[in-house]
């Protein structure tokens, strides 16, 4: 079939059931079957001409092993689908599916879990201890989502537009200086959050107590930096808050 | 506080406990929006506010990649509040810290618990999945999805009763100047935490002088309001 006279894939419906992907994760096969299950509208055409076997052995391999962020599995989603619809070996539909998880991984990572999403709930933070109160964070979810509908909406239509050619999606210069701009973005935003609100929560706390507050700071701080395989922020929490209840309950 | 508000809580739980993996991700899971949220459904936005950044600084601890285990701030953060609303003033923020660290290791055990009943589902449907029938396809994602939804509620539920025992319990039994010191200790984990997770994310690189002028600039306008 060519370009022309394909009909146009349903992106809305494999869209919204991507926004689930990770709604089955498993220590079996991760995202696969959500990946699956995202995938499987955009195989429907397969079924055209009473080829049932070539549409269900598509949606089985759709729903195997698959690991990479969430936000970017539809580019994943979209180049399997079109190689499936392209007549690719099955082989190679399995290599690339396998071939795409490092990378969409790693990728998505840098760009959102340590780029976007700190970036944006940094700035949250700032206008927060500003007094924004809740426009601070209408603002923040307005903000974030933004980018986040975008970025899963490219990665389906050009998973689909390169097929098995994906790799060249990734190297497109706009995904390349969003990567390299989130991270010093990221720092910028929440290193200059740490300070306001550090400010904004000992707002109570004063004289002597603010002195104690500096010193389990950045003992806490200490601590988590030595033993960084070790000890968590929730351990450290609860062992300071234990202690302090501790002490406040001998304390006269 | 009053049976429908705690539904409410519930309710609002249950939703952040799934946004955080089962969808849609939209970051109302986040300590910020889930605490703010659950501050304005009791009347009580500041100290939504306070506890939402609080865990929100805990929350810089975690990247959650690939198959790793962390605890779950959302609900523990509605938790808190609750438990913050009632013990107004300075005692709230201690006492809603204690709650929603307890109820975010619960809810990190919970998530590991679910993972692991997607997994046997999965090989129980196994041939089903491998004929590529969509429809089991469908249904076991869907019985996924309802079995995290159940396990948001628990946790959150789990949540919502430590912060009436710590109401009860907890809040009569403490001095004046433990109360001062149960927030203090809350607040210095926080920002210990909240430090030492960007500084991992942020590296060696030339990312640290950026988070050094952030540093500098925060200071700055820290120091003139």
């Amino acid at each position: 079939m060519t370009e022309t006279t394909r009909p146009r894939p349903p992106f809305g419906r494999s869209l919204l059931r991507l926004f689930t992907v990770q709604g089955s994760w498993n220590y079996e096969r991760m995202q696969g079957v959500g990946v699956g299950v995202a995938e499987e509208p955009l195989l429907r055409d397969l079924r055209a001409g009473g080829n049932g076997t070539v549409y269900r052995a598509a949606v089985a391999r759709a729903a195997h092993f698959f690991n990479a962020h969430p936000y970017l599995c539809g580019l994943a989603v979209g180049a399997t689908a079109r190689a499936e619809h392209d007549g690719v070996p099955p082989e190679q539909v399995e290599r690339l599916r396998t071939a795409l998880c490092g990378p969409l991984g790693s990728l998505g990572d840098r760009l959102v879990w340590a780029g976007w999403l700190p970036f944006t709930s940094g700035l949250a933070l700032v206008g927060v201890a500003l007094g924004g109160r809740l426009a601070a964070i209408l603002g923040f979810l307005f903000v974030y989502n933004i980018g986040h509908v975008a970025l899963r909406w490219w990665a389906l239509r050009a998973g689909w537009r390169y097929g098995a050619r994906v790799a060249v999606a990734l190297r497109e210069p706009v995904l390349q200086r969003a990567t390299a701009l989130s991270a010093p973005a990221m720092a910028l935003a929440v290193g200059m959050a740490l300070p306001l609100v550090a400010q904004y929560l000992s707002g109570t706390v004063q004289g002597g107590w603010r002195a104690a507050l500096t010193v389990l700071a950045v003992a806490g701080f200490g601590l988590l930096r030595w033993q960084r395989t070790r000890l968590t922020g929730l351990r450290l929490g609860l062992l300071f808050l234990a202690a302090a209840a501790l002490v406040g309950w001998l304390w006269p | 506080m009053s049976l429908e508000l705690q539904l409410v809580l519930l309710a609002w739980g249950t939703l952040v406990g799934l946004d955080l993996v089962s969808g849609p991700q939209m970051m109302i899971a986040r300590p910020l929006v889930a605490g703010a949220i659950a501050g304005a459904v009791l009347g009580d936005v500041k100290t939504g506010l306070e506890l939402g950044v609080l865990f929100e600084l805990f929350q810089y601890d975690i990247l959650p990649v690939g198959a790793a285990r962390y605890p779950e701030y959302g609900p523990a953060t509605v938790a808190a509040v609750s438990a913050a609303h009632a013990a107004a003033g300075t005692l709230g923020l201690g006492l809603g810290a204690l709650v929603g660290l307890i109820t975010a290791m619960v809810g990190g055990l919970s998530l590991d618990g679910v993972r692991r009943l997607n997994s046997r589902a999965v090989q129980r449907a196994g041939a089903g999945l491998e004929s590529g029938d969509p429809r089991v396809l469908e249904r076991l994602h869907a019985a996924s999805i309802l079995r995290d939804a159940v396990r948001a509620a628990v946790v959150t539920a789990v949540g919502l009763a430590l912060a009436q025992l710590a109401r009860d319990f907890l809040a009569g039994a403490l001095t004046p100047k433990g109360v001062v010191l149960l927030q203090v200790a809350a607040v210095g984990a926080a920002l210990a935490a909240g430090t030492a997770g960007t500084l991992r994310l942020v590296g060696r690189g030339p990312g640290l002088r950026w988070f050094a002028l952030g540093v500098v600039g925060g200071t700055l306008v820290a120091w003139l309001r």
